[in-house]
């Protein structure tokens, strides 16, 4: 159907609210970048590169670079070998009652909002005092230990517990991109004589490959931006910065520091691993997935 | 064909069940333990004597009404806001002929790949300028517009057969017409979808409040749970009872309707 009129009065109102939002916003954080900049303050001076040199020698923000590299890879590779196990194991079993069982247990998790969720772990589970892990150190014999002062463990436990909070909708998905694939492929190479975790592989996995995509790409594109739980337990970014992540401390730069010039900064340096890694998701993803 | 294996899987995902459940468990019983007994008996499981002091204490310390109220006002105008706007836009993208179409479309999903950390000093800097700073609206108005909603509209509205649209036009029927009376009756498992997406994510959402809101009156119910964490000696009793208050609405809503909520997001996967 063809209506400019139509279609005009509703794309020009839309899409300058949208670029108001976003794409103004890129520019113009683009722009404090290259300033002393300080909301409370008259006069802003003008820094040119200055903000940037400094980013290049900044320890912390290197540090930040690679733990939210570390933690997107980990984490997402995690929760994709995880989700489809889980997703695979359920959609087996001939009861249908049990399927939406756990389904529906394992996506529990994932309603609660994080900061509830990464409160109720950081007591019960990672506490010094009646947490779990230290209950079960004790049960080794072992002393109890403040977590939140180690380095490399205290990464870790924040990768398990976003696995905790976010595995339900992975499941979900892969579970009805499984049962997406027509039975018929299955049988076929069952019938050549293929195993079933080799059916799994080589006839499942690639014959989902839209569902794959999309889970892949959102988790990425949500795990470089988790927040919450590094408020909760690193709000500062733990032993030196070893739990310190750019949207952390792109946040403790502007809102806690007011260095909003510098944040601003650090924030285009995000902006450009974002896009680097979209560009190679999208290389990646190139390929043609459907089965009709 | 129940096989021996089907017994192990269920009783391999029961126990992975219990212990994804673990903490959900332990912030009740907390909550119904007095402070006195969480210190006494550490290795204890089940409260002592079952109380509802933590939770009166957390209703006196912190307005949870007044937050409660708050993200439901804000979660409802953002969400039948995102319902409608994506609706209409992705009816456009669907059915209509225009120039530049196609660009217009990439426009839009590159605009999904902008994390909302790299705008926020600049957002926060123009609901300042605007004088939306500290109010309801600060949350509201930039979130009145989602690429991903109209993504999503977009691709179930391009399953509705033309002829619908067609037949409808050749009966005199208007743009407006059409998406009112064709378009969204044929697509309300996606108005499902992204209602849910969108209520969820905007419940839950705690960078926006935090970077927004300043009065403990106004804020939402994630941004203010924190509050009970900044104190110097944790209430923990009451603190886990705030956290349970402000998590169950939400999961007694998914249980009672989860097969809705799973269809939803599974519809979401699949396009």
């Amino acid at each position: 159907m063809k209506n400019n009129r139509f279609t005009a009065a509703v794309l020009v109102p839309s899409f300058l609210f949208l670029f108001m939002f976003t794409a103004f916003p890129v520019v113009y954080g683009l722009g404090i970048s290259f300033f002393d900049y300080n909301p409370a303050s008259t006069e802003n001076l003008f820094l040119g590169l200055e903000n940037y040199k400094r980013l290049v020698r900044d320890d912390v923000f290197w540090e930040a670079v690679k733990n939210t590299v570390f933690f997107g890879g980990a984490a997402v590779c995690a929760n994709i070998v995880i989700t489809l196990f889980l997703a695979k194991i359920i959609s087996v079993l001939p009861w249908k009652r049990w399927k939406t069982f756990f389904r529906t247990i394992l996506f529990i998790p994932c309603i609660a909002p994080v900061v509830g969720t990464s409160m109720v772990w950081k007591y019960g589970i990672l506490g010094t005092d009646g947490g779990v892990l230290n209950k079960i150190a004790a049960g080794f014999g072992a002393a109890p230990k403040n977590w939140f002062l180690t380095t490399l463990p205290l990464m870790l436990l924040i990768i398990v517990y976003t696995l905790w909070a976010d595995i339900g909708y992975n499941v979900v998905l892969f579970t009805a991109g499984i049962e997406g694939v027509p039975k018929e492929f299955d049988e076929a190479a069952a019938i050549d004589g293929a195993g079933p975790v080799r059916r799994f592989l080589s006839i499942k996995l690639p014959l989902m490959g839209r569902t794959f995509a999309f889970v892949a790409i959102m988790t990425m594109a949500n795990y470089f931006q988790m927040f919450a739980q590094f408020r909760i337990f690193a709000p500062k970014g733990g032993m030196n910065n070893s739990a310190m992540v750019l949207t952390n401390y792109i946040y403790r730069t502007s809102f806690i520091s007011f260095d909003m010039g510098y944040a601003s900064a650090i924030a285009a340096g995000l902006f450009l691993i974002v896009f680097v890694v979209a560009m190679i998701q999208n290389k990646m993803m190139r390929a043609d997935w459907s089965y009709e | 064909m129940k096989k021996k294996y089907h017994y192990v899987i269920v009783t391999f995902l029961s126990l992975f069940s219990a212990a994804m459940m673990y903490p959900m468990a332990w912030m009740l019983m907390i909550s119904f333990k007095t402070n006195a007994d969480i210190r006494t008996n550490k290795t204890k499981f089940f409260p002592e004597e079952w109380t509802l002091e933590g939770y009166k204490t957390a209703f006196a310390k912190a307005p949870i009404g007044h937050w409660f109220a708050n993200s439901m006002f804000i979660t409802i105008c953002i969400t039948a806001a995102v319902i409608l706007t994506s609706t209409l836009i992705g009816y456009v993208f669907a059915k209509y002929q225009f120039r530049a179409k196609k660009m217009m479309f990439v426009l839009l999903l590159a605009t999904m790949m902008v994390p909302p950390q790299v705008t926020m000093i600049p957002r926060y800097l123009m609901i300042q300028k605007m004088h939306l700073f500290n109010t309801k609206w600060a949350l509201i108005v930039p979130a009145l517009v989602s690429a991903f909603s109209i993504y999503l509209a977009k691709q179930f509205i391009t399953d509705v057969p033309d002829s619908l649209c067609e037949a409808a036009k050749m009966d005199g029927a208007g743009p407006l017409r059409i998406y009112w009376s064709v378009i969204l009756p044929n697509i309300k498992p996606a108005i499902g979808s992204i209602g849910i997406f969108t209520a969820m994510a905007n419940w839950n959402d705690y960078l926006n409040p935090l970077l927004m809101l300043n009065d403990i009156d106004k804020m939402t119910l994630p941004l203010g749970l924190v509050i009970f964490d900044s104190q110097r000696t944790v209430d923990l009793s009451a603190t886990m009872a705030a956290a349970a208050m402000i998590m169950m609405p939400m999961i007694i809503i998914f249980i009672l309707f989860q097969k809705q909520f799973i269809k939803g997001m599974t519809l979401s996967g699949m396009k």
